[in-house]
């Protein structure tokens, strides 16, 4: 069975390799991109299995901190899918940024770089976060994994449980942010981080479903969880087009009215059945994914190129021969060979009543958890301290609201270091310890480059500062150092306004008689809330003329 | 938005709460009384406010988060946790909502957040609620609704 599976995930991923290539090479002329569709098929594809990734722990973790565990078997089905639907959901950011060489620069290591990666950005969030849930779902999955083995591990995995169910809320969360605070009419919404976790948890439920399938096994209080986020859904489809009017026939009659199917005994006993509604969520979600991230007035989809099926069909190859060859291959090396990963089968019916049944002791939680918290909150405290305080960023001061995103992934990364550091040094041979030791040197290295940051003053070999003696120098320093924001006319950079945050301020004449010349020169030269200070960069001079090049756009866009 | 609306928000919160956690709790009753209360806020909050103003097309969220924790008081087990629990999902409504608003050039509604993440910080040390306990965290949360 798992041979088959396997072959028909290499046989997606093949065909869509190519078109993976291709997009690769030829950057986002390859794939449907239109006026307003800056974000195409790959980031629609990030959403959807970062959505994806984000359930399978979150629904693992779920049920064991509040004290209903799932059987071994479902848990560590839902915890491998994250793994894989991580990994998928890693490569295409890489795929639309086109310069994937410098998709390091996302790293916020201050401007040691002379480049510093704009903290209030959600996409420098989203780096930060996505990379935490990463480590520490990894980290959950090898102790539940192992656990069997080493029964010392059995003890940290609720409270381990307990820091990944924030965790993962809070990393979608921070995925609906980077549509949430822009100003595109169809991103605007402060319930998106509802949406999108419901969205997530719904489409993971569906996966797991699948998976579970297709290991003859079945938990039916997944199936119910399913059904009732299907009603949630449906609402918050309704609230959207309330709001805004945006609505879809296919993606509510996929995914709010195809699943009600299961209220039929014949379609929910009947495994054909099961596959049928699930594949119906997933598809409904991943066109909702699409339909969101392009949000165009015509049917985007329409205008699918090979290349916007060819990714998808490389995701769904890459997802399907990862989690198979895994779950058919090292699973039995990791636990012996007679005995496959969830080897403690729940059969179905069991299944329910255990998951209804069995509580776990909790009165060891907090002890457990105490001193890790605690020196992860000192670090978060340090860091938020640091980070509002510091000075050389090259951009406006940070807030509390800028910082605060990063909080608990910090705070839960440290903690969960620091609570599986002892067990885990314990059972590892020479070997794995050699290992974790040149990794913490690398850690600790980084994190001191991190806290060195760099001299925000940009290098002269960089930047030459040009006399401005004519009107053609002015207008050459504006296409280089304004016009990625204000545009080339003055009137926006219509990219930016859709990619970056926040808007920039329209320069209409009016507005620029209200500033004055001197006060627009001192923004120019020392910055202003969301404006970068170019000091250093631009003369005063230069400046001046640019105020003055500023006018003559806004005049003639009267 | 003015202080009768804000009172029938608390209302609807309050009545559509008393529905939740009956005995025997089950999977599909809970998520289909929640699902139905989000339905009803949403069809209020649709016919009494402006939605083109921002800071209130979240607004049905926020009613089922406190009509979530209203209906957390009449629990029988685990009390506190859900307790705690629930004021974390107001916060996280109120705290993300907020968020967005900033980057619209909006305020961030500090002492609304400030004011539930007392009362969720607060319920942690709550080893018994009484009857009465219970009255005055009601109170608490409608306070909080109505004035921050």
């Amino acid at each position: 069975m798992y041979r088959i599976l396997v072959y028909i995930g290499v046989a997606l991923l093949l065909l869509g390799a190519f078109a993976f290539g291709v997009s690769l090479w030829e950057g986002p002329t390859a794939w449907h991109t239109d006026v307003r569709t800056f974000w195409g098929i790959p980031i629609s594809l990030f959403v959807l299995w970062i959505g994806l990734a984000h359930a399978g722990t979150l629904i693992s973790a779920i049920f064991l901190a509040l004290g209903y565990p799932l059987g071994r078997r479902t848990s560590m089905v839902a915890e491998l899918s994250t793994l894989c639907s991580l990994a998928v959901a890693a490569l295409f950011p890489l795929v639309h940024l086109g310069i994937i060489e410098n998709f390091y620069m996302v790293v916020p290591f201050l401007d040691a770089r002379g480049n510093f990666s704009n903290l209030r950005s959600p996409l420098v969030w989203d780096f930060c976060c996505i990379s935490v849930y990463g480590l520490v779902s990894l980290l959950f999955f090898a102790t539940h994994l192992f656990s069997e083995k080493f029964p010392d591990l059995k003890k940290l995995i609720r409270p381990m449980a307990w820091l990944l169910f924030p965790l993962v809320l809070w990393v979608h969360t921070i995925v609906s942010l980077d549509f949430a605070v822009t100003f595109v009419p169809q991103w605007r919404g402060a319930f998106f981080p509802l949406y999108f976790i419901a969205g997530a948890i719904y489409s993971g439920l569906a996966l797991v479903i699948i998976l579970l399938t297709a290991e003859h096994c079945r938990v039916r209080v997944l199936e119910k969880l399913m059904l009732g986020l299907s009603w949630f859904m449906a609402f918050f489809w309704l609230w959207e087009f309330l709001l805004k009017g945006s609505f879809s026939f296919e993606v509510v009659f996929l995914g709010a009215v195809v699943p009600q199917l299961m209220w039929l005994r014949v379609i929910r006993e009947n495994a054909f059945g099961r596959l049928l509604v699930a594949f119906s969520v997933l598809v409904s979600l991943g066109l909702e994914r699409y339909i969101l991230v392009t949000p165009s007035e015509y049917n985007a989809a329409e205008y699918f190129s090979w290349t916007d099926l060819g990714l998808v069909s490389f995701s769904l190859g890459l997802f399907t021969t990862l989690f198979f060859v895994f779950r058919a291959k090292f699973s039995s090396l990791l636990e012996g060979e007679d005995v496959v990963m969830g080897e403690i089968v729940l059969q179905q019916d069991e299944s329910d009543k255990e998951s209804e049944k069995v509580t776990l002791p909790e009165k060891n939680d907090f002890s457990i958890l105490r001193l890790p918290l605690l020196i992860g909150v000192l670090v978060t405290l340090l860091y938020v301290v640091w980070a509002v305080s510091v000075e050389n960023t090259n951009l406006a001061p940070l807030s509390v609201v800028n910082v605060a995103p990063l909080c608990l992934p910090l705070l839960v990364l440290v903690a969960c270091f620091t609570l599986c550091a002892r067990p885990l040094w314990g059972i590892s041979g020479k070997r794995v310890k050699l290992v974790c030791a040149v990794l913490a040197g690398i850690l600790g290295c980084l994190a001191g480059a991190f806290w060195a940051g760099g001299s925000s003053d940009v290098s002269s070999g960089v930047v030459s500062v040009q006399e401005v003696d004519s009107p053609k120098t002015v207008e050459f320093i504006w296409s280089s150092r304004c016009a990625s924001c204000h545009g080339q006319d003055g009137k926006f950079n219509e990219k930016f306004v859709r990619e970056f945050y926040p808007l920039p301020q329209k320069l209409t004449p009016v507005r620029l008689d209200t500033l004055g010349e001197d006060s627009l020169v001192k923004v120019i030269l020392d910055g202003r809330v969301n404006m970068n200070p170019y000091r250093g960069r631009v003369s005063e001079d230069e400046a001046r003329g640019l105020v003055r090049y500023m006018r003559h756009l806004a005049g003639e866009g009267e | 938005m003015d202080a009768i609306l804000n009172a029938l928000c608390c209302l609807m919160a309050l009545g559509t709460s008393m529905f939740l956690w009956h005995r025997p709790v089950s999977i599909f009753k809970e998520t289909g009384i929640l699902a139905l209360s989000l339905v009803v806020f949403g069809l209020f909050s649709y016919l009494t406010v402006d939605l083109s103003e921002p800071s209130l097309e979240y607004m049905p969220f926020r009613m089922l988060a406190l009509c979530i924790c209203f209906s957390t008081t009449s629990l029988t087990s685990h009390k506190t946790r859900y307790l705690v629990l629930s004021q974390v999902l107001w916060l996280w409504v109120e705290f993300f909502g907020g968020l967005t608003f900033v980057y619209h050039g909006l305020d961030m509604p500090w002492t609304r957040i400030v004011a539930i993440g007392a009362g969720a910080f607060g319920g942690a040390f709550l080893s018994h609620i009484s009857r009465e306990m219970e009255f005055l965290l009601m109170v608490y949360w409608i306070a909080v609704w109505m004035f921050f």
